[in-house]
């Protein structure tokens, strides 16, 4: 279970989001939606550990992310959580199979027959050799989600998986997302204000930031 | 780095391997007596075997020379020939005393134009025993032959590791028999010449007086070998010392090198490597990553330098007459060498500390959002 109690975040002073509140139980999911610049993505940052929140507290399950030191919350990302940003991340110099080969590093594993199994799933095993710099956007957002599968993690984060997509290629992005989780019987939390998404995806809460409060 | 680290091992190799030689080659001879003329020349041609003779000098003055009070035992070499470069030194049997030299095979010699030679020679030339060679006028190989009286060689002799095994030994009469005319020598023993006098004193205390003796009171010269060839090394000091800063330098610049290159690469990487940690990497593994690859230029980079700095060593050793005359087979340069190595790892690691803690410092969320 993913529980986040009073959560507040501020940049200088400003606050972004405060007292913040959710449950998740295990292999439930959750939408984050509301308008550009409310704080989604930092919000998302907060909840992998890629940012200490200004109050409140983040469990998985018994472990209380914040009070791990810094290299614990790195390892625990790496075991635990996987992570669809919205501008991918990807290693533009290295190949598509590289790019999945460092997560499973990172992840300390050296077994490679998922990654196949991944890039297959995704549509991309007869391109594995190729760069992510010669890549299509949509083709780039399937091997970002194909590395957020590696590890079987427990928590996915998305974050705007299809801003930047059209309308066939959200489809796809969604869809692929919706069945990976399902498939590892992980937990999905994602953050965006298209309502394409919204529509495909059949989230059991959803978290209104701003206005939609 | 490989090329500042090829230069010092260079610099060290020829200046300790030469200092060793020097030292090895001489058989704690006090003084060496020869004709009018640079006194590190005569030391350099009479026991080290790598310059030309001042001249000679009267045979006659030389045996009055050897009966001086002063002087515990002398032994007379002449020199002017070569075989394949390799000096033919006309002396006494005492000669092989000096270096402590056995007979590997084969006899000493007992008459004229009979040789023994030195492991080395031996080994490059092919030369065996009972069989003849053809000496070459001159201290190097021109061609210009005397055919007409060759050398047999009676022995060879066991490696002394010191110049020794490059010289072919035979008796006095062997080179008068050569240069002179055979007629004038039964005649007229006073017109026997030889190249210079080594010798040994019966005590220390005539260090002084006895080369100021023969220098002014005689058309010769006295030289101490030990002054002589640490003044070469002052002499020479100076050029090394030289050498030693350029290297310097150029290791200097080549750490600043490693460093700008390493600080380059995080900067233009900070990206990938803030996704790294996004993946799971810490900063302890970032943090050794980037010195693993830091160290790995530096360890590669100096061992290529000091293998180039050993084989550029070797091709002047080989390849050079003045080579020939190196000892070879030392190794007390290798702690030296192993010594510079060791500083420069340790140089390269601090420097190889300074992006590592920029990278270990990183702010991913900031890095991820300014990308």
């Amino acid at each position: 279970m993913l529980i986040c109690e009073n959560l507040s975040f501020s940049i200088d002073g400003h606050k972004l989001f405060s007292n913040i509140d959710f449950k998740i139980k295990k292999e439930k999911d959750l939408l984050i939606t509301g308008p550009s610049g409310i704080g989604k993505t930092t919000l998302l940052s907060v909840l992998c550990g890629l940012q200490i929140p200004t109050e409140g507290s983040i469990r998985y399950n018994d472990i209380s992310l914040y009070s791990l030191s810094e290299n614990k919350i790195d390892e625990f990302r790496g075991k635990q959580l996987g992570i669809v940003f919205q501008s991918f991340n990807l290693i533009n110099t290295f190949t598509i199979k590289q790019n999945l080969q460092i997560a499973n590093t990172a992840e300390g594993s050296r077994d490679t027959d998922n990654l196949y199994d991944l890039l297959e799933r995704v549509g991309l095993a007869d391109k594995s050799h190729i760069k992510v710099s010669n890549l299509s956007i949509g083709e780039k957002q399937r091997v970002a989600v194909a590395r957020a599968f590696i590890g079987q993690p427990k928590w996915i984060f998305c974050d705007e998986p299809t801003s930047s997509l059209d309308d066939k290629n959200t489809d796809i992005i969604t869809n692929l997302i919706k069945e990976e989780s399902l498939r590892h019987k992980a937990s999905l939390i994602l953050i965006t204000h298209d309502k394409r998404v919204q529509s495909i995806l059949n989230f059991n809460e959803i978290l209104r930031l701003g206005e939609e409060l | 780095m490989i090329l500042g680290v090829t230069i010092i091992t260079l610099s060290v190799l020829v200046n300790q391997i030469t200092k060793n030689t020097f030292t090895k080659n001489n058989p704690n001879l006090d003084v060496v007596v020869g004709a009018k003329g640079s006194p590190l020349q005569l030391v350099l041609s009479s026991i080290h075997h790598i310059d030309i003779p001042t001249g000679n000098i009267s045979y006659k003055n030389a045996k009055k020379i050897m009966k001086h009070p002063a002087i515990k035992f002398g032994v007379p070499i002449s020199l002017g020939d070569n075989f394949q470069n390799y000096r033919i030194v006309g002396t006494d049997k005492k000669f092989l005393k000096l270096y402590d030299a056995e007979l590997e095979i084969g006899s000493m010699w007992e008459k004229p134009m009979q040789s023994v030679i030195g492991s080395n020679v031996a080994n490059f030339t092919k030369l065996k025993i009972d069989k003849f060679f053809v000496g070459s006028h001159g201290l190097i190989d021109t061609g210009d032959i005397h055919s007409e009286q060759p050398y047999k060689v009676v022995g060879i002799l066991k490696k002394t590791g010191t110049i020794l095994d490059n010289l072919i030994i035979t008796s006095l009469d062997s080179v008068w028999n050569l240069h002179s005319n055979q007629n004038d020598i039964l005649k007229n023993s006073d017109s026997l010449e030889v190249t210079a006098l080594l010798l040994k004193y019966k005590n220390k205390t005539s260090v002084f007086s006895f080369p100021r003796l023969i220098n002014k009171n005689t058309s010769m010269q006295a030289a101490s070998p030990n002054l002589e060839i640490s003044k070469l090394f002052k002499l020479t000091g100076g050029a090394h010392k030289i050498i030693n800063y350029l290297s310097i330098i150029i290791v200097s610049l080549s750490f600043a090198g490693i460093l700008f290159t390493l600080l380059n690469n995080i900067n233009e990487r900070k990206y990938d490597l803030a996704i790294l940690r996004t993946l799971g990497f810490t900063r302890e593994r970032i943090f050794s990553i980037i010195l693993i690859e830091g160290m790995t230029i530096s360890i590669l980079g100096s061992f290529i330098g000091l293998i180039l700095g050993g084989i550029v060593y070797k091709c002047i050793e080989f390849f050079s007459l003045l080579g020939r005359n190196i000892v070879t087979g030392q190794l007390d340069f290798i702690y030296e060498i192993l010594t510079i190595w060791f500083v420069i790892l340790i140089i390269s690691f601090l420097t190889c500390l300074i992006p590592c803690i920029k990278v270990y410092k990183q702010n991913i969320r900031n890095t991820l959002l300014n990308s």
